[in-house]
């Protein structure tokens, strides 16, 4: 009776191992499907989010779909890296000649909450600027995350560095733009991401020539 | 009998034991995701989807899953379809994945879920269980959209990203902030059960106390 009650108890714990190992099977044979499926897609996605950035913010018009934007990409934007590989800065080139049009460069900074990475576009004369978008930003939704707002974005374009802010709404001059109420130490943290590192950015792509 | 046990948690699920405001649970990304419409609704369908699709497989395995192991096996099938959610959204529509963040993922933490599977899934037969689930959902999901459109239209002037409010309208910005979403929801609440749970209580105050006891779990 005793050793029935026993092998009864093991039989029992052998199927409650047995029964989470083919649940656990099939769900991730069903996930891994699905993960290898759409693979391609979420990579280009990814890789996308860049691509649409730098060039949104050289003035191009981008595409809608992914592929057409990440041919436009390819036609127009040769990426210069440094010896480990990573982008110092983009070069845009001409829709004709091929030659560089204007740049793109990654800028990173302090923001009130954690790090704001961006990209900046400037002309030939890397002083006016041709756009901003912001990849990764953590700052307060509704004031400092404003910074993604289109209107926030699209006042930079023809501003020339070192650049100043002006309270919210009121009129801009050539190097000024409109700050964000109540986002002070983010509008900050903008300011001496555009100024302080086109200024580094204008010395490594001078320097070369 | 069939059709009145639908409708009977039907009514459970959107009304007397809703699970938002009722049972207070799902609170965190209630007051997470509702700032802008958008999201709202990804988040929404994202959930409907997990709560159904769980409730449903629950359900089926309910006779084989050992006792002991039961909560694993329910968090195994939720996480799985979380993950399908979240691996759809990021393929499709790469940029309102890239705004919800972490709270995707955070729907396997969701109490509505493990709750519904506890209470009702493991009880109940698949085609029943489905519906419950999915209507759990629901339930959840017009309390969000209600708050989100709220919040949206006063913090921003818009509804959908469409500005509708005139210029003259000056945004509050805190509706966009955290402490927004907790003002909504409490008022949600306040006008709730001031103004239409009231007689419900009256007349049957024995109405299904047992998912109560499941909400216990923390309330996320």
């Amino acid at each position: 009776m005793n050793d029935n009650k026993k092998a009864n108890k093991l039989r029992r714990s052998l199927f409650t191992i047995f029964f989470m190992f083919a649940v656990t099977f099939v769900f991730i044979s069903v996930l891994s499907l699905i993960y290898v499926l759409t693979r391609d897609t979420i990579r280009l996605n990814e890789s996308l989010v860049v691509k649409r950035a730098v060039l949104y913010v050289a003035g191009l018009e981008v595409p809608q779909s992914g592929i057409e934007a990440d041919a436009l990409y390819r036609d127009r934007v040769r990426e210069v890296k440094d010896g480990q590989g990573v982008v110092l800065y983009y070069e845009i080139l001409n829709a004709k000649g091929g030659s560089v049009q204007s740049y793109v460069l990654p800028v990173l900074g302090a923001g009130l909450w954690g790090e704001i990475e961006a990209v900046v576009g400037v002309e030939k004369d890397l002083k006016t600027l041709t756009g901003i978008e912001f990849i990764k930003q953590n700052e307060t939704p509704g004031l400092g995350g404003r910074i993604t707002e289109s209107w926030f974005k699209e006042q930079f374009r023809g501003k020339r560095w070192p650049l100043q802010s002006v309270p919210e709404g009121e009129p801009t001059g050539d190097q000024e733009f409109q700050a964000i109420t109540g986002a002070t130490n983010t509008v900050n943290g903008v300011k001496g991401i555009l100024n302080d590192r086109l200024a580094k950015a204008e010395q490594a792509i001078k320097a070369p020539e | 009998m069939n059709s009145y046990k639908f409708r009977q948690v039907f009514k459970e699920n959107i009304g007397i034991n809703n699970p938002v405001f009722v049972q207070i649970l799902g609170i965190c990304s209630t007051l997470a995701v509702t700032n802008v419409l958008r999201n709202t609704v990804v988040m929404c369908a994202g959930l409907v989807f997990v709560t159904g699709l769980s409730n449903l497989t629950v359900s089926a395995l309910r006779k084989y899953i050992p006792g002991r192991v039961r909560m694993m096996v329910e968090t195994l099938i939720i996480a799985a379809y979380v993950i399908i959610v979240d691996v759809v959204l990021k393929a499709y529509i790469p940029d309102i994945s890239r705004q919800l963040g972490p709270y995707v993922g955070l729907i396997i933490t969701n109490c509505i879920i493990m709750g519904r599977a506890e209470a009702f899934a493991l009880s109940n037969p698949p085609g029943l269980s489905l519906v419950d689930g999915l209507t759990s959902g629901l339930g959840y999901s017009y309390v969000l959209l209600i708050i989100a459109f709220l919040r949206e239209l006063l913090g921003t002037g818009s509804i959908w990203g469409v500005r509708v409010l005139g210029a003259w309208w000056t945004n509050w910005n805190i509706m966009i902030m955290a402490p927004g979403a907790f003002f909504m929801l409490a008022l949600f609440i306040w006008v709730v059960k001031g103004n239409f749970m009231k007689e419900k209580k009256a007349q049957g105050p024995a109405s299904t106390p047992a998912p109560q006891a499941v909400s216990t779990g923390g309330k996320s």
